[in-house]
């Protein structure tokens, strides 16, 4: 399905396709007399609620039922852990939104969740000690100019392969486990700088790759991969470098990507990236 | 509050060209007393702040952030409603030769409705300013407060998630609907 044959269905549905056609009486503006009627009720229109946050004069119960759980899984996990060495994520961590874009991130720890359903629990958890990062939807960057290093911790349902051709392809289901979608990333057409090899990364064992984004392929129209949270993701740059973690958290697939622009990208913001992928953990 | 003849002029122009759409932005969002207490919030901001209102191309996305703003503090209109009601009751639906046409474009219509619905508020309002009010994506920056880059790829979330929703209904109508009857109904 098409942008265009999205928008025309939505352009279906606007319950004023013509504003011309609202009758507004043309009085004097501002001295117009209070005169309200109540007997016209339009509640049947998309996006017609305007509420206020239910959630919001419940915040600090939420709170305080938040920090009661926090510590009951504190003690709980005290009692019961053993002594065996596991990655353990950043304790305290601040939640970056699926919908986040842009907002600062001052040094500390973050998780993002990645599929943006809070039903489940997997998560990525990292920590920020650098300053100038902000939000991406599920993950972080730094930029420099038009440049930018990041990470992204996602969770993947399409890929588009060959990634690098016009007109694009139609977008296949990602694979379902991370070895199937390890293959058919290294398998879109980029040019491959780090063949894949088995890692054990982020707490689990999966397969790594590197990649290079060939000349043309930088484009909008050039879509790589997309998922529940980050639905669309395409490269700014000839030559930008995308490194790619894939484990089974679980049962469920999830991509690590971290790039950055050689020649470009400061060296102390990519090791600020390798910082925060060295804190890095993928909890189920 | 008085306003200098230049100002009353240009509050008068923008007042002439912009009632509509202002007005017609609200009621896609709100219920239609709220959305004219809006719409008449908007341009009183406007008139008290005639001097910050930028020039065209930016005049009309600047009433719509201001009229986003107004929307979540409704006050008391100054607009009379006059005959909207029955305006409104027949927009988007004339008259199709085929009943069923009608109840099949309805059932339709709730499903892309409710798809719509169900974005997030943040990218339901850009799909509404890029499909509805028809604005650019820069302009929606604009009203959004937000980069281009963000607009950007908020609109491809969306409608990413607004296609899974949709290829059902996609299908059924071409299934359905022979082209001729459904130009027909729209």
């Amino acid at each position: 399905m098409t942008h265009e044959q999205i928008r025309e269905m939505v352009r279906r549905v606007n319950p004023i396709p013509d504003p011309t056609m609202l009758e507004i009486v043309d009085v004097p503006v501002l001295t117009t007399p209070l005169e309200r009627r109540t007997e016209m009720q339009i509640d049947d229109r998309p996006g017609t609620e305007v509420q206020a946050d239910p959630n919001r004069r419940r915040g600090p119960l939420v709170g305080i039922a938040a920090a009661a759980v926090i510590l009951i899984a504190g003690l709980v996990f005290f009692l019961t852990r053993d002594d065996t060495p596991v990655a353990e994520p950043a304790p305290n961590a601040t939640q970056i939104p699926a919908d986040d874009m842009d907002t600062p991130l001052a040094p500390g720890a973050y998780f993002v969740d990645t599929d943006g359903d809070e039903a489940s629990s997997l998560r990525g958890t990292f920590v920020i000690e650098g300053s100038g990062w902000t939000a991406l939807p599920s993950g972080a960057r730094k930029t420099f100019g038009e440049d930018y290093v990041s990470l992204l911790v996602v969770q993947v349902d399409q890929v588009w392969s060959p990634a690098c051709e016009s007109p694009a392809p139609d977008p296949a289901a990602a694979g379902s486990t991370a070895t199937e979608l390890a293959n058919q990333i290294a398998g879109n057409g980029f040019t491959v700088r780090e063949a894949l090899a088995p890692v054990s990364a982020f707490g689990h064992d999966g397969h790594h790759l590197v990649t290079e984004v060939p000349a043309g392929c930088a484009h909008e129209s050039h879509m790589v991969w997309g998922g529940p949270v980050f639905a669309g993701r395409y490269y700014q740059a000839d030559g930008q470098m995308v490194e790619y973690w894939f484990v089974d958290v679980g049962d469920t697939p999830i991509m690590v990507e971290a790039n950055w622009f050689p020649g470009s990208s400061p060296e102390e913001d990519v090791a600020e990236l390798r910082a925060v992928l060295d804190t890095l953990v993928l909890t189920p | 509050m008085t306003l200098q003849t230049d100002d009353r002029s240009r509050f008068d122009a923008i007042w002439r060209e912009h009632r509509h759409q202002v007005l017609a932005y609200c009621l896609r969002r709100a219920a239609s007393a709220d959305a004219e207490d809006a719409c008449a919030e908007t341009f009183l901001v406007v008139w008290r702040r005639i001097d910050e209102i930028p020039p065209a191309p930016k005049t009309l996305p600047c009433l719509y952030g201001i009229a986003r703003k107004s929307l979540s503090n409704q006050t008391r209109a100054f607009y009379r409603r006059g005959r909207l009601h029955t305006k409104l009751s027949n927009l988007g639906m004339a008259p199709a030769a085929d009943p069923m046409l009608v109840v099949v474009q309805r059932a339709d219509d709730k499903v892309v409705t409710d798809a719509v619905r169900r974005l997030k508020p943040v990218d339901r309002e850009i799909v509404m300013l890029d499909v509805w009010e028809g604005l650019s994506r820069a302009e929606i920056a604009d009203v959004m407060g937000m980069t281009r880059a963000a607009v950007d790829q908020r609109i491809h979330r969306a409608y990413q998630k607004l296609s899974r929703a949709l290829v059902p209904v996609l299908e059924t109508s071409l299934l359905n609907s022979p082209p001729a009857a459904e130009e027909g109904g729209t």
